[in-house]
């Protein structure tokens, strides 16, 4: 099997750079991690210096997603040789045991370095990471509210509770998560679809008229964000359906649903340029768009 | 009259003058890294931690809490301000200030801190005066009055000699304050070796609080709270939005990326 530098022609210095790059933008492609990383530990692990021990670490997680436990193994007992008294390789151990279902050794272990160090918050967060992953959401929702309490400013954390509130179907609390959020990240497009998707979901004319906003704020801070254009296109449409608006207001929400439409059959004319089946396309975006419309009977 | 030049010895230039420069420098670099070595971890209490993003997180909702619904706005500043349940009307944490007395990791940080700056300079400076004395090491660029002449000229017993002319001493300590640019170019900015910025710190240590006492800090941002008012910046996103076409440009480039490189 070849290996990845034959493959792709690359030299070590840039696998290793590769490698940081995923690491600071936080991508979580874990087979090309396994990749990429276990063949620059095995044949360059010298050049690499200091940088080693956090490729290992990086490594070991993306090996844990992909079953690959020799590697996860091997990864950290040379971790373990090298920091014998960290609490972030006690960690790692922790996620391996984890990942093989060991829950309650995993949670003594936890425990063990909450108590060297309560303001350990990794520790917590893989404690609220085992329970969901055992299923009881409600207690996970519990232990993560406690957490939140005393580190309001986990970003991370927020996200989480968010997404474990919209499978419960908790939309107002859900809501609030996604606020702090917005508050800390004021350009992320993605948190504003996200509220503006809970908001629609939730139902009711104040809703739909926030849902309406945060589309279009989410719009504003990145013209190519589709899901946010058809969001807007189906908010508007469906306060102009609604019975109980003014006239003004229908008559705004039309413009806006209109303004909408046109925008997605430019996209998709712009998608199918040089293509011969334009045509046709067109005609099937203007029917999808019909049968979006919310009738209200 | 212009005075007659004074022709110093060259074996000065490359006995004296040279070899302080490196005494000094290589004792500051030496200095700091003993004071790496010295450091004592400083533990936060989880108290401690949580009051700090406490005070993040307030300090972002009256900046941009312009950036969600006024309800939750309102809410959140209810959460907080609200007079008498609010988390900042409601929480007093107990304060200590830490003197040097009751607080024996300060005080110990502190005598660190002496040992480390203060007696090196002492008896360096000490050994070069003995060492290096009897003669005359340099001259000062500007013209200085004769009052200087007993602090500035200590081996030497010459009355009429300009008191531009110094010894080893006083271009020990001239090494001591120049060589700071030095050290901030070779160590880093925050080098243990700054002997001036710690000075600077201990006189305004004295007048300087605890790490943010968190009491006082509470009442800062309750009041600058209660003062911020909610400006919808969501008002007309949809007419900003609308005046123009969407920019969809590179959006299906025909290059899609394939493979890891």
């Amino acid at each position: 099997m070849a290996s990845v530098s034959e493959l792709y022609d690359v030299t070590w210095e840039d696998m290793r750079d590769k490698l940081r790059k995923w690491r600071e933008e936080n991508y979580r492609n874990s087979e090309q991690i396994v990749d990429v990383g276990e063949e620059l530990i095995n044949e360059h692990a010298s050049k690499l210096g200091d940088d080693v021990w956090i490729i290992y670490e990086q490594v070991m997680i993306a090996a844990l997603d992909c079953s690959r436990d020799d590697l996860a193994w091997s990864c950290l007992q040379e971790l373990k040789r090298q920091f014998p008294d960290s609490h972030r390789v006690k960690r790692l151990a922790g996620m391996r045991l984890e990942a093989l279902e060991r829950y309650d050794d995993a949670n003594k272990l936890y425990d063990s370095i909450l108590q060297d160090d309560p303001t350990n918050t990794a520790a917590r967060k893989r404690k609220i990471s085992i329970l969901r992953a055992q299923g009881k959401s409600s207690e996970a929702i519990r232990e993560l509210n406690e957490y939140l309490e005393q580190f309001v400013g986990d970003q991370e954390a927020w996200h989480e509770l968010s997404e474990l509130y919209i499978n419960e179907h908790d939309y107002a609390k859900a809501a609030f998560c996604l606020e702090e959020l917005m508050m800390t990240n004021p350009h992320n497009h993605l948190y504003c679809e996200q509220y503006a998707e809970v908001k629609y979901t939730q139902g009711g004319l104040e809703n739909m008229e926030l849902s309406r906003k945060y589309f279009a704020q989410a719009l504003k801070l990145n013209n190519r964000n589709m899901r946010a254009l058809f969001g807007l296109y189906m908010s508007a449409s469906h306060i102009a359906g609604s019975p109980k608006v003014s006239a003004k207001v229908k008559k705004d929400n039309v413009k806006y649903a209109a303004w909408a439409a046109s925008q997605i059959n430019r996209a998709y004319q712009l998608a199918g340029r040089g293509k011969k089946e334009n045509k046709c396309s067109v005609k099937a975006v203007e029917e999808m768009l019909e049968s979006m419309q919310i009738t209200m009977s | 009259m212009a005075e007659p030049e004074l022709l110093l010895d060259s074996n000065i230039r490359l006995w004296v003058v040279l070899p302080i420069v490196f005494i000094t420098f290589l004792v500051g670099v030496i200095r700091h890294y003993v004071s790496i070595l010295l450091q004592s971890d400083k533990k936060l209490t989880l108290e401690q931690v949580s009051d700090s993003q406490v005070l993040i997180r307030s300090r972002v909702l009256r900046e941009n809490g312009k950036y969600i619904p006024k309800q939750s706005f309102l809410m959140r500043k209810f959460y907080f301000n609200n007079q008498d349940d609010g988390f900042f009307k409601k929480t007093k944490r107990k304060v200590v200030p830490p003197s040097p007395m009751t607080d024996p990791s300060m005080l110990t940080d502190m005598m660190k801190g002496n040992v480390t700056n203060v007696l090196p300079m002492i008896l360096i400076g000490g050994w070069i005066n003995w060492t290096f004395s009897g003669f005359v090491t340099t001259k000062v660029p500007f013209p200085l009055t004769l009052r200087f002449k007993p602090m500035l000229q200590q081996g030497i017993e010459l009355l009429s000699l300009d008191a531009s002319w110094v010894s080893s001493a006083s271009w020990y300590f001239l090494n001591v304050f120049g060589l700071r640019s030095m050290y901030s170019l070779i160590l880093g900015q925050d080098n243990g070796a700054d002997q001036s910025r710690i000075m600077q710190d201990q006189m305004s240590g004295a007048a300087m609080a605890m790490p943010a006492d968190t009491n006082k800090a509470f009442k800062a941002e309750w009041e600058a709270l209660e003062l911020t008012d909610h400006q919808w910046a969501l008002e007309s996103v949809e007419e900003d939005l609308m005046s123009k076409d969407l920019d969809l440009s590179g959006m299906f480039s025909k290059d899609l990326p394939t493979g890891i490189f």
